[in-house]
């Protein structure tokens, strides 16, 4: 039987700066009328490019295909001109594209609807009026609430997840075969990127359509894929159905980015096990198998031969591995890795067992307004509450994490902490001194007692500065070390301690690989030896294999110096191996706090809950049995918050009376406090 | 403790990294288009230097037998107005020209980036203040400005270099805070500050060198149109006193000529686009040198 989408040995390369980069070397793949295919592989994997390439959407120069086949109902549409009439018709119209940011997807000054009928009017020849109705029928579809008025809306009249919605719909609208999903949630909350997982699917299942994911997130893919593609450095290392490629992985690759994330059902004391080093530098790619430098497997017959083909292990399942270790040799390997991690760590601490000590940090009734002005004259007009009232304490040696979807105000209870802001009210005792009336002059000598970990590993690190001189700055500005001999000594103490090699120290940062950035990052975070750090999101920007590394090292570094951490984080998963206690935040306000157990076993507030249920687990066989009740809508604006409790719009348990007041963060027990006047 | 994580170096370090200074250096040296600039630039300043042991005549040497001559060997370039010899003129202008350049610009970019990088950086009404003068001086020509600053001064070389340096300021405080607006909200600076660093070493260290590579091309075309100011004042009677040479003011004295003597004004008129075209070159290879992310490219 001939596939829908049948992709033959396609090869993609760049040339940039006189380097060829094989950016896809040799992949193919299939897709099948109806089902659910997800590729899945980290930044640089090729994933994005292969995708492009079927439609021939990759800049060229300097991109070029230089071989394969895209055959798609029967033509091979790299025959196709780029510009040509066919290939128009295909794009957009038999095989739809959803992008990752829906912020630039859509024309900000056309109305949605009059978008939607564009593509409708060219790929369906609809009259205007039929166009116009067939729009508002699509974004009912895509649950926009509404439609017969919203489809006057323009763009920025809609949220986030919202305007996800209408690309989804503007993908939909010509009722293509194949709907190709680019990291189409990544972008997004976890609420709301439930809630478009469930209904991409539901769409595509009730239309026939072929919906192929391409993510980086092992996660959404369990629930969702009925089959998976594993890419990595520009080639497939392993497919087979999704239960196979959970249950039974075969390729070192594909278990090391299972081993790397943490889940929401681990055991709390797990080691990830990352992936070592670095994914190729795809200009000078091995013929040998290219995961074989990171690969904990491999034998002689790796370095020799060149790159392994994709040979069946099972009923449609292949892997591209001379070894493929089997689950025994996995786990044993695994269990290998931890031990040797944990003696080391054990060695390297002697205090085992995390003890928490004083009171660091106390925040109190927490306040930060930024005013809203209107007019020539400034005139305050109101104020965005972005954290409204605000306590909790963090004791020494802790990891508090704080977490909450976008706009929660985590961030800026953080920066209202560091005193990067002026808070608007309340108290930030910090070493038993309020720190948040402190001016800028006196505040400067504690500054040496805290730092943050920066989200942007690139955006900050001043590129003008070596990376010794930026990891010493604080050494410097502080005036912490003596001599010059002493301050190369320390940065060389730091590089180590971070896993990176001295000698790197010259370099600038656009030469190190995003995880080293982030390590310099930390480095310079521990150069004035402070006590608490704040992590800003610091791992979410890096990939899954070497997220591992950065968490662990964090661990590592917490036991060995004793460091209390203020973890923010979106991802549910990751805050919940790392915290001793988690902070749960919803529009400026803590709804929740309590100790990880309490939490992730027991939640009370309604908006923990539904969060929790929103995290997806990367194993299909929990997931299928897992009843996932998503919370629907849309987190409304700070600026407009309902009334009373701020989630009394969307929570399940709701009534008259939660609209009224606003519900204290009360004791329930047990150092577990709830924002809910359903809960007792 | 054997750190497991710690990574492998993606490329070779076996080769000796150049320090800061001398790669600095070889990214300079290159490019063949600095060579080129920078060999100008060194003859400029040769003749400027050297200017009476170069030049065949005296630029104030009359001669009213020959005057307004043509080309030929005893004057390579003809002679002026007054029979005084062209080439020589020119390269005893070199002196005149490239110093009003340098010192205007140099008064008005090292005001303009001071001014600029404290209102962009400290905010506030500081920054209205600055700013509020800077539109106001901006408001007026700068021509007209720097010929009333000039005539208060008393209008001499050195008063036509100061008033044109101030004339340029507010072109360099305006581009200089619109920079230190994006820079300073950058990670790295917000870093510098939670590391404790005083304002004053955040705006020289992190901000300062990262708002540059705009100004570095501001400078290198500013210096061509301070040179060609000099020649409006002088017209108007400020800066070189008549018989003095400089470039701005010999095109000037050219222009009723053009039909019968070109090189009158021609010949000066190159002479400043070679000083514009070079200052180009070699600023944008300084641009580049400067910034570690290009340096490795060149």
């Amino acid at each position: 039987m001939s596939h829908l989408l049948e992709v033959k040995n396609l090869k993609v390369q760049f040339k940039l700066d006189g380097r060829t980069v094989k950016a896809v070397d040799g992949v193919s793949f299939h897709v099948d009328a109806g089902e659910i295919v997800a590729i899945v592989g980290e930044s640089g994997s090729g994933k994005s490019v292969t995708q492009y390439s079927i439609l021939q959407l990759i800049p060229a120069p300097p991109g070029e295909i230089v071989e394969g086949e895209v055959l798609f109902e029967g033509t091979d549409l790299l025959k196709l001109d780029p510009r040509s009439q066919e290939l128009r018709d295909v794009r957009g119209g038999k095989i739809g594209i959803i992008f990752q940011e829906p912020m630039t997807s859509l024309n900000p000054v056309m109305t949605v609807g009059r978008q939607l009928e564009e593509s409708l009017i060219l790929h369906l020849k609809l009259s205007r009026s039929q166009a116009r109705e067939r729009a508002i029928e699509l974004l009912r579809r895509v649950g926009i609430p509404d439609a017969e008025h919203r489809v006057n809306y323009y763009p920025h009249q809609f949220s986030g997840g919202m305007r996800q919605r209408i690309m989804i719909a503007m993908a939909m609208s010509c009722e293509p075969k194949i709907l190709i999903a680019d990291e189409a949630t990544t972008a997004l909350d976890v609420t709301t990127q439930a809630q478009l997982l469930e209904l991409l699917r539901d769409i595509v299942r009730s239309t026939n359509t072929a919906l192929v994911l391409v993510t980086h997130n092992l996660g959404v893919v369990a629930r969702f894929a009925d089959r998976i593609y594993v890419m990595y450095a520009g080639g497939i290392v392993e497919s087979g159905t999704c239960k196979d490629i959970f249950a039974n992985p075969r390729h070192p690759y594909t278990v090391g980015l299972l081993r790397a994330i943490p889940r929401l059902d681990d055991p709390k004391d797990r080691k990830l096990v990352p992936i070592d080093g670095l994914p190729p530098d795809l200009s000078q790619k091995p013929t040998t198998c290219a995961f074989m430098p990171r690969c904990v497997y491999r034998t002689a017959r790796c370095a020799q031969e060149p790159a392994p083909p994709l040979t069946p292990v099972g009923p449609g399942h292949e892997a591209a591995c001379y070894v493929l270790p089997s689950a025994e040799e996995f786990s044993a390997a695994a269990n290998a890795a931890t031990a040797a991690s944990e003696t080391s760590a054990a060695l390297a601490a002697p205090v085992q067992q995390k003890q928490t000590g004083e009171t660091i940090l106390e925040v109190r009734n927490l306040k930060m307004y930024f005013p809203v002005t209107k007019g020539l004259l400034k005139r305050k007009v109101s104020d965005i509450k972005a954290v409204d009232d605000v306590s909790f304490d963090i004791r020494r040696g802790e990891t508090i994490g704080l977490v909450g979807e976008s706009g929660c105000g985590k961030t800026t209870v953080a920066r209202a902490i560091l005193r990067m802001y002026d808070p608007t009210d309340g108290q930030i005792v910090f070493r038993g001194q309020d720190i948040a009336k402190l001016p800028k002059k006196d505040l400067r000598p504690l500054r040496r007692h805290m730092a943050l970990v920066f989200q942007d590993s690139y955006s900050s690190l001043d590129p003008r500065l070596t990376a010794a001189n930026i990891v010493g700055e604080p050494l410097k500005v502080n005036r912490l070390v003596a001599s010059r001999a002493e301050y190369d000594r320390r940065i060389d103490e730091l590089f180590e301690l971070v896993g990176l090699r001295p000698e790197l120290k010259h370099r600038y940062p656009h030469e190190f690989s995003g995880g080293q950035r982030q390590r310099l990052g930390i480095a310079r975070a521990l150069a004035s030896n402070p006590d608490f750090i704040v992590c800003d999101e610091a791992i979410s920007a890096l990939d899954v294999s070497i997220q591992a590394q950065i968490i662990n090292l964090l661990e590592e570094l917490q036991a060995k110096l004793g460091l209390t951490y203020l973890f923010i984080a979106h991802d549910l998963s990751v805050v919940r191996h790392i915290s001793d206690r988690v902070v749960v935040m919803y529009l400026g306000r803590v709804v929740e706090i309590a100790d990880w157990k309490s939490l992730y076993e027991n939640p009370k507030h309604p908006y923990t809950q539904a969060l929790l249920a929103a995290v997806p687990i990367p194993d299909p066989f929990v997931e299928e049995q897992r009843e996932r009740i998503i919370i629907q809508g849309d987190i409304p604006s700070v600026m407009n918050k309902p009334p009373g409790c701020s989630f009394s719009n969307r929570c399940p348990l709701a009534t008259k009376e939660c609209t009224e007041q606003v519900p204290p963060l009360t004791h329930v027990g047990d150092g577990h406090s709830v924002a809910c006047i359903k809960v007792s | 403790m054997e750190m497991q994580t710690t990574l492998e170096e993606p490329v070779s370090t076996a080769v000796a990294r150049p320090r800061r200074g001398r790669k600095f250096i070889q990214v300079f040296l290159d490019r063949k288009a600095i060579l080129v600039g920078s060999l100008i630039l060194l003859v400029m300043v040769v003749l400027a230097v050297f200017a009476p042991y170069i030049a065949p005549y005296s630029p104030y040497q009359q001669d009213l037998d020959h005057t307004l001559a043509p080309p030929s060997w005893q004057h390579l370039l003809g002679t002026d107005l007054f029979g005084r010899d062209e080439l020589s003129r020119i390269i005893f202008g070199t002196r005149a020209s490239l110093m009003v350049g340098v010192v205007s610009v140099a008064i008005a970019g090292g005001v303009g980036i001071a001014l600029g990088l404290m209102a962009g950086y400290l905010g506030g009404i500081i920054d209205s203040l600055i700013m509020r003068i800077m539109d106001a001086l901006m408001a007026i020509p700068p021509i007209i400005l720097a010929l009333s600053i000039g005539s208060a001064l008393g209008g001499g070389l050195k008063d036509v270099m100061i008033s044109l340096g101030i004339a340029l300021i507010p072109i360099y405080a305006r581009l200089m805070r619109g920079q230190v607006l994006s820079v300073r909200e950058a990670d790295y600076v917000i870093a510098g500050e939670l590391s404790g660093s005083s304002n004053l070493r955040n705006m020289l260290v992190h901000v300062l060198p990262n708002c540059v590579s705009p100004l570095i091309v501001l400078i290198t075309l500013n210096l061509g149109v301070a040179i060609l100011a000099e020649a409006a004042l002088s017209f108007l009677g400020l800066g070189m006193a008549p018989p003095g040479a400089a470039w701005g003011s010999m095109i000037n004295d050219g222009y009723p000529y053009m039909r019968t003597n070109p090189l009158l004004s021609f010949a000066p008129g190159v002479a400043v686009m070679l000083v514009v075209v070079a200052f180009n070159l070699v600023g944008d290879a300084l641009r580049d040198a400067l910034d570690p992310k290009l340096r490795g490219s060149v």
